[in-house]
């Protein structure tokens, strides 16, 4: 078994599976208030800010920086074997929200806070896509 | 909602501890946590003076999976009470629980209350293989489903770790800054004969140890340990005929970030500000006037950042502050002077409470004592990281 098919996917919710569609299309869509403007995350029924529910979802522009970032060496889960050392990070988007993904495509100890990053698509098993991000070209 | 509360001083010093006790610690195979707890809980009463008939109320918590806990301990201690409940505000759940003990006895609900955690956390993470890989003490049905495990992110280590990262990248704290809290704290343990760790911690030591999640290495992180504590709450004038000095409940205070730890500047800059305040305000203290402090001390950093939240140095100077020796036992700000839940025993905060009460009892060894000491702080923190509560105690004549 490869090891993408080990690898945990999510497991959507009614609230974040408009999000986890898109992805699936290379889409990164966060939702945004259609009474007050704000953008959140992660995705939940009704806008922290306002309270109105039915958000409309919009893309978002796949920029971002690094808000701040830990290198795992740890195994916590079998799948991540063969990945240790690697990087979980907070990816503050330039829409604002703020979100958990991996970054990928540069070495660990050269990942810095507020470093600008932008998305990508890891494919996973079952045509489902995670939200990754790399350094941004410069 | 950030300001404009004015916490009651009409509670200061009308409340007490009057007896503490905690369990066997460390490595204790076999027991159970409820078990742990009933024998902390006894020897904080027979500590007190007195006898389980006096007892009206309990405060308890155990591992998440325990349901109404409060019975099941108030069933193993063969009583029943005006007044119990079981709480869930992680490691800020045990400082919340003398507060709830202060209200309740403060509306007539109830006189004299027990109040304590106890956990086999050691025991559950070695009991096989399978468990040593998952030494995730979280039910599994409540851990996230996404935006965390596809990721790889598990554990409390790396969810805190972010926050040092950010700290060392606004302020400029180091690894050394964080090893220095770790080595001070183990000074501490090795005056502590129910310590678990019993050897010296170097600098050295520190940077050779592996990462857990890169800041955090294994001396970052506390430990995993079986154990209980318990303290007997009621007031201070049911105090003056008990046998055992009383240590006053001079002010609390809690807040919580439950926008979250990601959110806002919450990594950096705790709930323990406010919390803080709320407790100085109630005990007509400031930070100057605290002798010792026991700080909730899960990794080296957060007791950096506490620091600097509760005034004890300005914000971003608390790498500096420890490793300018301000944290032994001789220094500015004795603190986690049992060791904490780094080198002593990790029972989530129930322990700083009570090693703050017999500091205020001066019944140490002169090695272990901190000197004239009238005045104490303890912190709690938990409850997905960004749960707090402070509570300040002074000696009682």
């Amino acid at each position: 078994m490869s090891e993408t098919s080990d690898l945990p996917v999510p497991v959507p919710s009614p609230e974040t599976k408009p999000f986890w569609d898109a992805a699936r299309e290379d889409r990164f869509v966060i939702p945004r208030c259609e009474s007050c403007g704000h953008t959140w995350f992660p995705p939940s029924l009704a806008c922290p800010s306002c309270g109105a529910e039915h958000p409309s979802w919009v893309a978002a522009s796949g920029r971002g920086r690094v808000f701040s970032f830990v290198v795992y060496h740890r195994v916590y889960h079998r799948a991540f074997k063969s990945r240790v050392p690697y990087v979980v990070a907070v990816i503050e988007l330039e829409e604002g929200p703020r979100m958990i993904a991996n970054v990928v495509g540069v070495a660990p100890e050269k990942v810095r806070c507020d470093m600008p990053v932008t998305v990508v698509f890891e494919p996973r098993r079952d045509g489902i896509k995670v939200p990754q991000f790399v350094p941004a070209q410069s | 909602m950030t300001t404009g509360i004015i916490s009651e001083p009409r509670l200061r010093d009308r409340y007490a501890i009057v007896g503490v006790g905690n369990s066997a610690l460390g490595r204790v195979p076999g027991v159970d946590s409820l078990a742990l707890l009933e024998q902390a809980m006894r020897r904080a009463v027979a500590d007190a003076g007195l006898t389980l008939a006096a007892i009206d109320g309990i405060v308890s918590r155990g591992p998440d999976d325990v349901y109404t806990h409060h019975q099941r301990i108030g069933q193993r201690l063969g009583i029943n009470a005006r007044f119990s409940t079981t709480l869930d505000n992680g490691g800020a759940s045990q400082i919340l629980a003398v507060a709830l003990a202060v209200m309740a006895i403060d509306a007539g609900l109830c006189t004299t209350v027990l109040c304590g955690y106890g956990r086999n956390s050691w025991s559950r993470t070695h009991d096989n293989a399978e468990s040593r890989i998952q030494t995730e003490l979280i039910p599994q049905e409540q851990l996230p489903r996404e935006f965390a495990p596809e990721y790889g992110y598990f554990g409390a280590v790396a969810t805190h770790a972010l926050g040092a990262r950010r700290h060392m990248h606004e302020y400029g704290t180091t690894r050394e800054h964080f090893a220095h809290v770790a080595i001070s704290f183990r000074e501490h343990a090795l005056r502590n004969p129910e310590a678990m760790m019993k050897e010296p911690l170097t600098l050295e030591d520190y940077f050779a140890a592996r990462f857990i999640a890169d800041p955090y290495g294994l001396y970052d992180c506390s430990l995993l340990s079986d154990g209980a504590g318990a303290v007997v709450v009621t007031s201070a004038e049911r105090a003056r005929d008990l046998k055992m000095q009383p240590v006053l409940i001079k002010g609390f205070g809690t807040f919580n970030n439950l926008r979250g730890w990601t959110a806002d500047r919450n990594m950096i800059e705790t709930a323990a500000r406010q919390s803080g305040e709320t407790a100085y305000r109630m005990a007509g203290a400031a930070p100057r006037d605290i002798d010792t402090a026991q700080i909730y001390d899960c990794f080296t950093g957060m007791v950096i950042a506490q620091l600097e939240d509760y005034g004890f140095c300005p914000k971003g100077d608390g790498g500096p502050f420890a490793a300018s020796g301000a944290l032994r036992l001789d220094g500015a700000l004795p603190t986690n002077t049992s060791g904490g839940q780094l080198s002593e025993a990790h029972v989530e905060g129930m322990l700083q409470i009570v090693e703050a009460a017999r500091q205020l009892r001066h019944t140490y060894p002169v090695e272990r004592q901190v000197k004239g000491a009238e005045t104490a702080l303890v912190s709690g923190h938990g409850g997905n990281t960004v749960c707090h509560s402070t509570l300040i105690l002074g000696a009682g004549v």
